[in-house]
């Protein structure tokens, strides 16, 4: 109507606040999201919920401290990763700014500890048990779950399968035992972190190579938009798991192989998400604008049309790193996932491997991968409504 | 006799929270063989009006806290607000008529234009036979003068102009032969010559058949050509109702008078400084054409000559008036001009240098001597960046002020000359309305201090008030600062107040060009002709 009267009065909020804000509002997202942070809190933290080290003792008289003495890089990676995002999340400015200042602050971390922290190589778990019995040990201060992953009781001459709490010997399995003889529960925390993290880097991965494939495709068109759908026509052709298979029988088995490789060749369908927004975007006025005031191109594609774009991309990755989630779920399940450290495709295999159907193995894990799936699907689903304004305002009519 | 009678009408909306009320009040009465026109600027309730008489408002969002709809014809009365589902379907189609303001998607695109012909009379009409419908089918259609009938029962809507579907929507709505018909906008989508014909024929249809229209536009020119009685909207408010040539000649209320008062030939023209001598921009026998290309090597079998050897000057100082029909190749001539698509031939000089050929590194110097402003106020500004980035980014680009403070305060004052206040620097397009974002397009045109500016139809999708401030200020702008300016357009209203010379543009060709004054007055060319004629104009009913 009149031009003056449609300035609001409250102060402006960008795009990304508004999402976030919509994002919140609903109920999935948010029991979604607290399910992803409490795997996030458990997985930095595991080694202080879940470890034969104990945090604090008094030996022969000395106070120390083994499960901090024990702490390794990836742990410390994790610690820090978690603080910093901490630290990200109360600091101000541009919501992509501090993403990309807590991403470069935690690798850099994370090479720095790569680099510097050096555990005792020996890794001893029954020495503990043994002070204690022989009484040198005082003051014993141990974390909840007193089991590390990999401590395979072998103090304990019946080691093998347990059901949860048969306890013998006065220990605690609430998870039972696995095949060596580890408790389930640690294990179970410790396999967090690969569930996290092959999520994450798998989908980041796909999403950097898809985003600029497609973006190139979409802006320049023409031949080279030919050449880019060709090349995504050949990823698209390659089954996952089978090119899986195929690395782990040659190179053998890492989960950071299996993050690259889930990585390059599933970033084909935000390829064309990309391209198809980018397609669209193209031919709208403020950017033909942006080309009419002589702009650089890394600024007309990566700061006009990207975040015009990115609506797509944000929800397809919500659901995309459940699929990676799943598919190295599935590598440990056949048996051909990471060897000896946790993972909860890999206990799943344990519940069927045997001749008597190992019910703890099966339902502790199988509910943790349900779990977070059904946790990324909400909050894909979630985000999916955020984004679209037809479910934010629709029915206005007149 | 009367036909319609809507009496104290109020209808509010919901957008999920609150009760917004759309309709406040509104009494109006239409009698048999009469068209009565509503007008009024965008969200001021007309359609809404029109919505709640056929009771097609969204399910469980709307509600009449008053009124009554009383259709009273050769059928008996009937009550028609609050009406239940089966009534209403009774009287849509069969007694009330409707057309729609976008011919492109009012027609599904998977039947036939006979099929969906048919669907309407097998529903109203159950006693007719195959052989029967199929015949009043092809009479319906000969009578909205579709050429060569018999034939076009069988096409699909894509294979028809956008005349020609309006044509068919309205063969649609009068098949059944309804006692009323309401139009809302029905013309606006189309080409003024398009325009011209079809509301003939609809005027040439109603006084046939005897029936009652409710026509809804916003366009004055229309008003004059077809209303009996007018009635004018604001905020949902009936403000002034009466027979047409008392509203358009003694309008009583001051927003009709403002309304008025405000379509663009009616703007008072203030003396302009003259014209530079040396031209800013010339163009030379300008070509853009595109390849059709076909067929399993995709060969080029043929060119569309979208731009077929224009050309132009524009001096400094002065407003150039492209004017054309839609797909005339206006805009592409425009984006040409500023090397957003490559021209095929022929030569574009600024300011004395040839820019036809100059690669995009050499070329970025020079884009702030020539900047653009779309037409659609939706996409002209980048949603995500406020817009003190909007117009910051392109002066650090150009070296434009020395640190970004500087930027901002020339920002801030730019705003100033585009008539925003201040505090718009930090808020994001979504904010504004679409006036206020054509203002900002326009102060982002100018941040770079350019000499040469190209509008494109960037008016069209405001209201006449609104429009009337931006081209108030446009003329401003170009007599205070000397810019050069090629306005695009189809309003001969906008041409005879903004322009100093016009071109008209046909089929990729200027067909002809002239001072502004000298070719609305004296045009040379048919075709100049034929589209001054069908320009709906106030006058033409004053006279």
């Amino acid at each position: 109507m009149s031009e003056r009267a449609a300035v609001p009065a409250r102060p402006s909020r960008p795009w990304s606040a508004e999402v976030a804000g919509a994002l919140l509002r609903r109920t999935s997202a948010r029991l979604g999201l607290a399910w992803i942070g409490l795997l996030a809190l458990v997985a930095a933290f595991a080694p202080f919920i879940a470890n034969s080290h104990p945090l604090y003792m008094v030996l022969d008289g000395e106070a120390r401290f083994p499960a901090f003495a024990h702490l390794d890089a990836a742990d410390v990676s994790w610690l820090a990763g978690l603080v910093l995002a901490f630290v990200a999340w109360r600091s101000r400015g541009p919501a992509f700014l501090r993403f990309a200042g807590w991403f470069a602050a935690t690798a850099l971390v994370a090479v720095l500890a790569w680099a510097t922290v050096s555990p005792p190589p020996l890794v001893i778990y029954e020495q503990y048990r043994e002070w204690e019995a022989a009484g040198r040990a005082e003051r014993v201060v141990r974390a909840p779950i007193p089991y590390s992953a990999k401590d395979y009781l072998r103090d304990h001459g019946d080691t093998g399968m347990e059901p949860p709490l048969a306890g013998r010997d006065g220990r605690t399995h609430w998870f039972g035992t696995e095949d060596n003889g580890a408790d389930v529960a640690s294990r179970m925390i410790h396999a967090a972190r690969i569930a996290l993290g092959i999520g994450f880097i798998a989908t980041g991965i796909a999403l950097v190579i898809g985003t600029i494939i497609g973006g190139l495709m979409g802006y320049f068109s023409g031949v080279v938009d030919m050449i880019g759908m060709r090349l995504v026509e050949i990823f698209e052709a390659i089954p996952t798991l089978f090119l899986l298979l195929t690395f782990v029988a040659f190179f053998g088995r890492s989960v950071y192989m299996m993050m690259v490789i889930i990585g390059i060749t599933s970033w084909s369908g935000y390829a064309r998400y990309v391209r198809a927004e980018f397609l669209r975007l193209r031919e709208q006025d403020f950017v033909q604008a942006a080309v009419a005031s002589g702009l650089p191109l890394t600024s007309i594609l990566f700061r006009h049309m990207l975040p015009n774009g990115v609506a797509p991309l944000l929800v397809a990755a919500s659901f995309g790193v459940a699929s990676a989630i799943l598919a190295e779920t599935t590598l440990s399940f056949l048996g051909l996932g990471v060897v000896d450290d946790p993972s909860w495709g890999q206990l799943l295999n344990q519940a069927v491997q045997s001749s008597t159907f190992n019910w703890w193995l099966a339902v502790f894990p199988g509910g943790a991968i349900f779990l977070t799936v059904f946790a990324y699907n909400l909050v894909g689903e979630a985000l999916r409504d955020a984004v679209d304004p037809h479910t934010q305002r629709a029915g206005r009519a007149g | 006799m009367t036909l319609l009678s809507v009496r104290d009408l109020a209808t509010e909306l919901s957008d999920g929270e609150r009760w917004l009320r759309a309709v406040d009040g509104v009494s109006l009465d239409i009698r048999a063989g009469e068209t009565f026109c509503l007008v009024g600027e965008s969200g001021s309730g007309k359609s809404v009006t029109a919505l709640s008489v056929m009771g097609l408002l969204p399910h469980g969002r709307h509600r009449h806290p008053s009124g009554e709809v009383r259709l009273h014809d050769r059928d008996g009365e009937v009550s028609l607000l609050g009406a239940g589902e089966s009534v209403l379907t009774g009287v849509r189609g069969r007694r009330i008529g409707m057309i729609f303001q976008e011919p492109m998607t009012s027609l599904n695109p998977v039947m036939t234009i006979g099929e969906q012909l048919d669907e309407a009379l097998r529903l109203h009409e159950p006693g007719l036979d195959a052989a029967a419908r199929a015949e009043r089918v092809r009479a319906a259609l000969e009578e909205v003068r579709i050429p060569d009938a018999a034939s076009r029962v069988r096409e699909y809507p894509h294979r028809l102009s956008g005349g020609q579907r309006q044509r068919v929507m309205i063969a649609m709505a009068l098949i059944c032969e309804p006692h009323l018909l309401i139009a809302d906008e029905p013309t606006t989508a189309l080409d003024v010559t398009v325009q011209a014909e079809i509301l003939r024929l609809m005027r040439e249809l109603q006084q046939r058949r005897g029936m009652g229209m409710l026509f809804i536009t916003h366009d004055f020119g229309v008003v004059a050509r077809i209303a009996d009685t007018v009635g004018v909207m604001r905020q949902g408010r009936l403000v002034e109702c009466g027979p047409v040539a008392e509203v358009l000649r003694r309008p009583q209320h001051e927003y009709t008078r403002s309304l008025i008062a405000a379509l663009p030939e009616r703007l008072p023209r203030a003396e302009r400084p003259p014209a530079g001598e040396q031209p800013l921009l010339e163009v030379r026998d300008l070509a853009v054409h595109f390849p059709v290309r076909r067929g399993l090597l995709r060969r080029v079998v043929d060119h569309v000559r979208a731009v077929d050897g224009v050309s132009l000057d524009v001096h400094p100082g002065e407003v150039v008036a492209l004017v054309g029909e839609s797909g005339c190749g206006k805009t592409t001539l425009g984006r040409a001009l500023l090397r957003l698509i490559e021209p095929t031939a022929g030569q574009i000089a600024l300011e004395g240098r040839d820019i036809t050929r100059l690669s995009a590194e050499a070329l970025r110097p020079l884009r702030r001597r020539m900047q653009v402003v779309f037409q659609d106020p939706g996409s002209s500004l980048n949603p995500r960046l406020p817009i003190a980035t909007t117009l910051i980014e392109p002066m650090r680009v150009h070296g434009v002020g020395r640190d970004d403070d500087e930027r901002l305060a020339r920002a801030a004052a730019l705003l100033e000359r585009v008539e925003m206040p201040p505090d718009s620097l930090w808020r994001y397009p979504h904010e504004f309305s679409g006036g206020q974002r054509q203002r900002l397009a326009i102060a982002r045109a100018l941040v770079l201090e350019p000499r040469f500016v190209v509008c494109d139809e960037i008016t069209s999708a405001l209201d006449v008030s609104v429009q009337a401030g931006i081209l108030k200020l446009l003329r401003r702008l170009v007599d205070e600062e000397g810019l050069g300016m090629l306005f695009i357009t189809h309003n001969m209203g906008v041409v005879e107040y903004l322009s100093d010379r016009m071109a008209v543009m046909r089929a990729g060709r200027l067909v002809e060009t002239g001072r502004t004054a000298e070719v609305l007055a004296r045009p040379r060319h048919d075709y100049t002709r034929a589209l001054l004629a069908a320009v709906p104009r106030l006058d033409a009913q004053a006279a």
